[in-house]
Order: structure tokens, then sequence, then C-alpha cells
């Protein structure tokens, strides 16, 4: 059986929680855990780039500029397993408190959020 | 105080060492020894999660199996430890203990309030950090989905004590 090719993901998670659609404070211990939880599980742990990322965006909802510092992980995924790593991500909205996640797969650019099912 | 032959978790949980054979004593204790070095937090998680994979997909251990490993569970509280030291992550308190039981033994928050007797509004004010809940509310939820609180000693941020 052929296998699929692997992409190269990363996606960000902020320190903190979304100010607006939660409390804006510093993440948990127990999201971090339930995180490196499902990386490793799924993905083998995947790796975490050194250092924090700052940046900053838009909030659809306020239209005000928020800046944020963010975790960098990277993980290479099979095309065919991409729609996991998409709904790991859509659970992380919902369990580090964000309306969507930085995702970039092979270059392309989306951002991930939960839908309600 | 952990002894040599014990670990005691952010959790004030006390995982007892002397089950694991020499091998896997001295995986945990390379962990803790990286760890007192003060590493980067994200060198850390690296290194204590491609450590652990290593050694126990060795043993022909699936990775479910390996996550119910002490030395997975002692790397990654050492990380934890390190992150809060390093100011990155919160110290968790009842309410994210209260999330994680949610998600992790319930479908959502309503089927949570309905086992508990717990309001959902008040429910969702208290996870939100607007408001506290009573202890003696808290424990009488809690007991009724076979719960219950504990009083433990707070940690310190990196030592494994």
């Amino acid at each position: 059986m052929t296998q699929s090719p692997l992409l190269e993901c990363s996606f960000f998670i902020p320190l903190c929680r979304d100010a607006n659609l939660s409390d804006g404070m510093l993440q948990s211990i127990e999201a971090w855990d339930w995180l490196d939880h499902e990386m490793f599980f799924n993905f083998d742990g995947g790796t975490i780039a050194p250092g924090e990322y700052e940046g900053f965006y838009r909030d659809p909802d306020t239209h005000e500029r928020v800046f944020d510092k963010s975790r960098k992980f990277l993980v290479a995924v099979q095309a065919s397993r991409l729609h996991e790593l998409r709904a790991l991500l859509a659970a992380a909205c919902v369990i580090f408190g964000q309306k969507c996640i930085y995702l970039c797969v092979a270059g392309q650019v989306e951002f991930v959020a939960y839908e309600l099912p | 105080m952990s002894s040599p032959e014990e670990y005691i978790d952010l959790k004030g949980k006390v995982l007892s060492l002397a089950r694991l054979d020499p091998d896997e004593q001295g995986l945990v204790r390379g962990f803790m020894a990286r760890a007192e070095g003060h590493p980067d937090w994200n060198e850390y998680r690296n290194f204590w999660m491609s450590t652990v994979w290593d050694f126990y997909s060795a043993r022909g251990l699936t990775r479910r199996a390996t996550q119910q490993t002490l030395p997975y569970l002692i790397g990654q509280d050492l990380c934890s430890r390190i992150g809060i030291s390093a100011g990155y992550v919160r110290q968790s308190d009842y309410r994210d203990e209260l999330e994680q039981l949610i998600r992790t033994r319930f479908s959502n928050r309503r089927e949570f309030c309905e086992a508990t007797g717990l309001a959902e509004d008040m429910l969702s004010h208290v996870l939100a950090r607007r408001k506290h809940l009573a202890v003696d509310t808290l424990a009488e939820a809690l007991a009724r989905v076979g719960y219950t609180l504990h009083i433990v000693p707070m940690p310190r941020s990196v030592s494994h004590t």
C-alpha cells in the first residue's frame, strides 16, 4: 500500500486565552497536558519550535487589534490524515479559549474554528 | 516531601517509583536532572516526549500504553513546572479541574449540570472566573458524580518535591 505524502504542518497556540471570548488568562496546565496527550497519541508528539511567537490580528467581533504570544508546533502529517489535525485544532479552540487557530499546511494558511455539531 | 522512591506531582498525588525497573528509574532520574538545569520550556517538552517515546517504543509499548507509564506522567509534570516557573503557564485551580472533569467524563456542560444539580448559568460564571462556588455546594455537586475535594500541599514550581 502506498503511503500518502507527508505534509509539513505548523500551528500556533496562544499562551493566553482570548480576552473577548474567554478571560485572557494564561493557559492552564490541563490545557497544555491535553494537547501534549493528543499530539503524542495521534502524531508522535510533533515538535515545538524554540521561543515564543509574537503577533497581532484584528478581532473579527470587536474589530480591535489584538496582540498575542504563541507557541509554534510543527508536525508532519499524511495528507489522508489532515482532517484529524483539523479536528484536533477545532477541539483546541474550545480548550484554549480561542475563536480560531492559525494552521499552515505546506505553505497554505487556514484558520480552524470550532463548529457546533 | 518526596523521597528517592516517590514523586509528588503538581496535584499532590504521590507516585511510587519503587515499582519501576532500573532502566525506567534511570529514565526518570534523567528527566529530573535535566529539569533541574532550568531548561527552556519548549526544549524540555521536545526532550521528554521524544525520550519517553523512544524508550517505550523500543519495548514494544503502544502510545496509549506509554501514556499510562510513570515516566510519561513525570516528564509531563516536570514540563508543567518549568512552564509555571517561566511564567508561561498558570497554576491550575479547582475551576480548571472542573473543566477537565466535564471534558473527560461528560458530553457537555448541560449533562454535567444535570448530573450534579448545578445551574448551568452558575457553572458558566464559575468557569469564566466571574464567580466562585461555595465549598459545600461544590463538594455536594461532586459527590453526586463520584468525586471529592482534597487539600494538598502547594507545589514548588520546578523541583519535583
